[in-house]
């Protein structure tokens, strides 16, 4: 495919600013602003951080039409992974066309969205085949070269490009060689994203438009990571420099760093485990993160995330995939200085019937009433018969639209804005004949007023009775309270005596919920006994075909 | 419920209707969308109504099992327990102990079947069904009917019949006694198989009692007779059934199917197929129903209606992007699914305003033209409208077949 680049003129331009960088240190918790201005006259799309981004599945958010993912603002960023369309050569999206050819493919807006396109999905750890020097495999019919990354990459427009990067997904542990190779294959490839493209004589367009993140190779060999790091910033000659000119430097042309912790974690793992002479099929379960996953803490892969991070310029983006949980997150933006996590786990939450429930800095909503543990949970398993008769929001941290506006509330809490706890009535309905304004005598000028949320009650029995709505109403709110969390992270640190304040707050907030997160466990186990109590044959086959393309996110059709 | 007919063809018995209920109004002739178990499924109940949907179905037989009445009680009916504020239809619970339960008993006293969660035998009597259907708490409510499939000959069929008209007494007495008639507007449905005589009688008792019934429900049709069949038993009884009540044929929802009912002088129809057939990637469309599963699909970066006001085509989702994702991510449901409930509602919102403008002929030609143009028009659908004087070939400028047979359309393969 020829580099369209030159008949679409104009990328859009991303540039992260540190407003507050709350400490000496190149690892402290730090706040930013991460601005993208896209080449016209539209105002540049502004997310705060630390921030999330939203994963999705075979390009669209998981549960979300598109009226929804629109009602919910908590979607700022969002993650494409590529690989299931190169099912179909050529991908699909890029026969799409126009100034931002995904965001119309996909339905997300250019005003509200980043959105960035990576190869492969970053939460996927199943083995896969060796890549090549020049082919990385994917969980696809096939992989994928660098040069046709590249060119997919020009005629898809992604706002944000992830490079191509030799991570093995083979079963670990790696060799020394295999590390090499690695560092070897990562840059190379980044250097193909690299090469400037043709310009006309008279343009003073730039001939590296792309705004690049580059994946933090070198597996869980510290040295290696340095190594890679350093690469980055060597200033290149002869060939090397000619491939991406006017360029120096490869990091010149980079304009973010992204840790993906699923294949840290597995090599992790895999290193216990021989010392340990188990060797457990970690690599066959598409639900991960396993409990070996979770085994790792994350105090094991802070060292390797500030080794790659050591030499490199701090005022760039530092994106993590695949936290597990809110207290992981929050040692990242503490002892990394992380700006940008995905939120997978929260979205896998809403998969499994977890209502999340936490909030940061944390608050005094009362005891915790659904167990007897220590600690509170971050959240509910609606499948538990206790919500039956619950007719309560989803959240205690949170008010609702609708009571919101009734009384004050005491304890000053805020509303989830999302469309279970906060639903609006529709704006318009669908006028399908001349008289059909009889059914709405309301004026529709009046202004809307929240309607009541939906209960526990109701999504428990739509948990129950498999109902696709449930999922809808969850990713919705998990996202939402995901959001309040990461802007509760942003208020602490914009103290004045931020590092030392979020400090404090990080250890009561680890003292007060529940970081073994028994509340997923038991939702998962409901919610494998409610699928399993679903149909066999055709159907079965088919949920079956579904969870494999779909990383185990699947629900009932 | 206030109902008043305010347009009828000037060929065809169809006619438009005002139905105020308790949770608005909503006009006739319509098409109900099924909420099974208190949810559209994949959408908000404010989804469902931006679509411009005002009246919907849950069942009975489902809702008593789960979430149960308690909770049902408890949250103060369904309207509230599922967030719906405008109106309700639930079916007395009949249909799905026979086609869900094989050890379904019938007795006099009411169906007696095993609870499918305990396997306890349990009684449903069409008390018992009223009472449910008064804590749901719908608009509408129906009788409990002793439903026979529609290819069942011989007693069972009379039996049956004449079982609905007793059920129908007991449910009339039951209602009228708790008070609660003012709020749920009871139906009687109509049975009698497809045995023109005994619908005949079963008309006959049913429409003695209308002063104690708030519409009619025809029944027991739908259910793999030939199409030619269906028609002339679902005329028969549009026919005498009298004008100042709605009409519910239940169980109908293809387009051609929906459109002779709606000739025939019917106002209300339910079915989940637009629905499921969403789920599985089929979009229904003005010439033919699209299955986006087909390859041919694959790199078409059309909308799959240009016209359609429905969020998923006016945000302009492409068939290519439905292709990737539908039966793998619930989302691709949802946006087929909104789809197809709008374009039932505008099939019915057409018929509406053809009826209001007098072009209801016109709008039932050109519907075929565009539906079944290229492969044929039914030949049951054409008998069917001539019987109510209009002739689908009249004016055609181009060939068209007419197919015998009981064949819809549907797309099978990439042959395009």
């Amino acid at each position: 495919m020829a580099d369209v680049s030159t008949t679409h003129p104009g990328f859009s331009t991303l540039s992260f600013h540190l407003s507050c960088p709350a400490s000496a240190s190149p690892f402290g918790p730090r706040l930013g602003r991460a601005s993208l201005k896209r080449n016209n006259d539209s105002p540049a799309v502004e997310i705060d951080t630390p921030g999330f981004l939203t994963t999705t599945s075979r390009g669209v958010i998981p549960h979300l039409s598109r009226d929804h993912h629109r009602f919910t603002e908590a979607i700022r960023w969002v993650l494409i992974p590529f690989e299931t369309f190169l099912e179909r050569l050529p991908p699909v999206p890029t026969l799409q066309g126009g100034s931002t050819p995904l965001h119309k493919f996909f339905g997300y807006s250019p005003l509200q969205n980043i959105v960035i396109m990576s190869a492969r999905d970053p939460f996927d750890g199943r083995e896969l085949p060796p890549n090549g020097n020049d082919h990385i495999s994917s969980y696809s019919m096939r992989g994928v070269t660098p040069s046709a990354w590249r060119s997919y990459v020009f005629a898809c427009r992604p706002d944000i490009v992830i490079a191509l990067s030799d991570t093995p997904f083979t079963k670990p542990p790696h060799s020394q060689k295999r590390l090499t190779k690695s560092l070897e294959r990562s840059t190379s490839w980044l250097s193909n994203l690299l090469r400037p493209i043709e310009l006309d004589d008279d343009s003073n367009s730039n001939p590296h438009p792309l705004n690049i993140f580059v994946h933090m190779v070198g597996g869980t060999d510290l040295a290696a990571r340095r190594i890679f790091s350093e690469g980055l910033l060597e200033t290149l000659r002869d060939n090397e420099a000619e491939a991406i000119k006017p360029l120096k430097r490869l990091d010149d042309g980079v304009t973010g760093y992204v840790f993906d912790l699923v294949p840290l974690r597995l090599s992790l793992v895999a290193e216990i485990d021989s010392a340990n002479i188990s060797s457990p099929d970690i690599l066959d379960t598409t639900t991960v993160p396993t409990a070996a996953q979770m085994s790792v803490d994350t105090s094991a892969l802070i060292p390797l995330m500030k080794a790659s991070l050591n030499s490199l310029p701090t005022q760039k983006i530092r994106l993590v995939n695949s936290a597990i949980s809110p207290h992981e997150i929050l040692r990242l933006v503490r002892d990394v200085g992380i700006d940008v996590f995905d939120a997978h786990w929260a979205q896998r939450a809403a998969d499994i019937g977890v209502a999340l429930d936490f909030r940061f800095p944390i608050v005094d909503t009362g005891p915790n009433n659904q167990t007897h543990r220590t600690k509170k949970d971050l959240g509910h398993n609606l499948y538990d018969q206790v919500y039956a008769h619950d007719f309560k929001r989803l959240a205690d941290c949170f008010m609702d639209g609708a009571s919101s506006l009734g009384q004050d509330s005491p304890c000053n809490r805020p509303v989830c804005p999302c469309a279970a706890c906060s639903p609006l009535p529709p704006c318009q309905h669908i006028s399908h004949s001349s008289i059909d304004s009889e059914s709405y005598p309301e004026s529709v000028h009046a202004p809307r007023q929240f309607l009541p949320p939906f209960r526990r009650a109701y999504l428990h029995h739509l948990l129950h009775t498999h109902e696709m709505s449930s999922h809808s109403l969850l990713a919705m709110h998990n996202l939402s309270v995901l959001d309040a969390f990461l802007s509760g992270v942003r208020t602490v640190l914009a103290h004045p005596n931020g590092t030392a304040v979020f400090t404090t707050e990080v250890d009561k907030f680890v003292e007060e919920y529940d970081e073994e997160m028994k509340v997923f466990e038991d939702a998962r186990k409901s919610w494998t006994e409610v699928e399993r109590a679903r149909g066999k044959g055709r159907l079965a086959r088919e949920k079956d075909k579904q969870a494999e393309s779909t990383l185990g996110t699947a629900v009932e059709l | 419920m206030q109902f008043e007919v305010i347009a009828k063809c000037h060929t065809t018995r169809a006619r438009v209707s005002r139905m105020k209920l308790s949770h608005g109004v909503t006009m006739l002739p319509t098409f109900m969308p099924v909420a099974t178990q208190a949810a559209i499924k994949g959408l908000t109940p404010q989804q469902v109504e931006s679509l411009g949907v005002t009246l919907m179905l849950n069942n009975t037989y489902h809702m008593n099992l789960r979430p149960g009445i308690k909770v049902l009680d408890d949250a103060g009916g369904a309207h509230r327990f599922q967030g719906w504020t405008r109106n309700l239809l639930t079916d007395s619970g009949g249909f799905q102990l026979v086609s869900l339960s094989k050890f379904t008993k019938i007795t006099e006293e009411g169906a007696l079947f095993a609870s499918p969660f305990t396997g306890e035998p349990t009684m449903l009597t069409p008390e018992e069904s009223i009472s449910i259907q008064h804590s749901i708490g719908a608009d509408i409510i129906m009788q409990l009917d002793d439903v026979v499939s529609s290819l069942t000959t011989g007693p069972r069929v009379g039996e049956a019949m004449e079982r609905s008209v007793r059920w129908l007494d007991r449910c009339i007495d039951y209602h009228e006694r708790s008070g609660k008639k003012d709020r749920h507007n009871l139906f009687a449905i109509v049975q009698g198989g497809l045995d023109h005589d005994l619908r005949d009688i079963c008309l006959d008792e049913m429409i003695k009692r209308k002063d104690r019934v708030a519409g009619y429900a025809i029944g027991g049709l739908s259910g793999g007779e030939e199409k030619d069949t269906f028609w002339r038993i679902m005329k028969q009884c549009a026919d005498k059934l009298p004008e100042d009540r709605p009409r519910y044929s239940m169980g109908i929802g293809f387009a051609e199917d929906l459109l002779v009912c709606v000739a025939l002088g019917v106002d209300m129809a339910d079915c989940v197929f637009p629905t499921r057939t969403a789920r599985f990637g089929v979009a229904l469309t003005f010439s033919g129903p699209l299955n986006l599963k087909l390859a041919k699909h694959a790199k078409d970066l059309a909308p799959i209606d240009t016209q359609c006001p429905c969020p998923t085509c006016s945000d302009g989702v492409s068939r290519a992007l439905l292709h990737h994702i539908i039966t793998q991510e619930t989302a691709g449901a949802h946006a087929v699914t909104q789809h197809n409930i709008t374009f039932q509602a505008r099939l019915m919102g057409q018929a509406r305003d053809a009826i209001i403008n007098g072009t209801f002929p016109d709008y039932l030609r050109s519907f075929f033209v565009a539906y079944f143009g290229d492969v044929g028009y039914p030949e049951w659908a054409v008998n069917a409208l001539r019987s109510v004087g209009v002739d689908l070939l009249d004016g055609i400028s181009k060939d068209v077949n007419v197919v015998p047979g009981d064949g819809g359309k549907w797309e099978y393969s990439d042959r395009s």
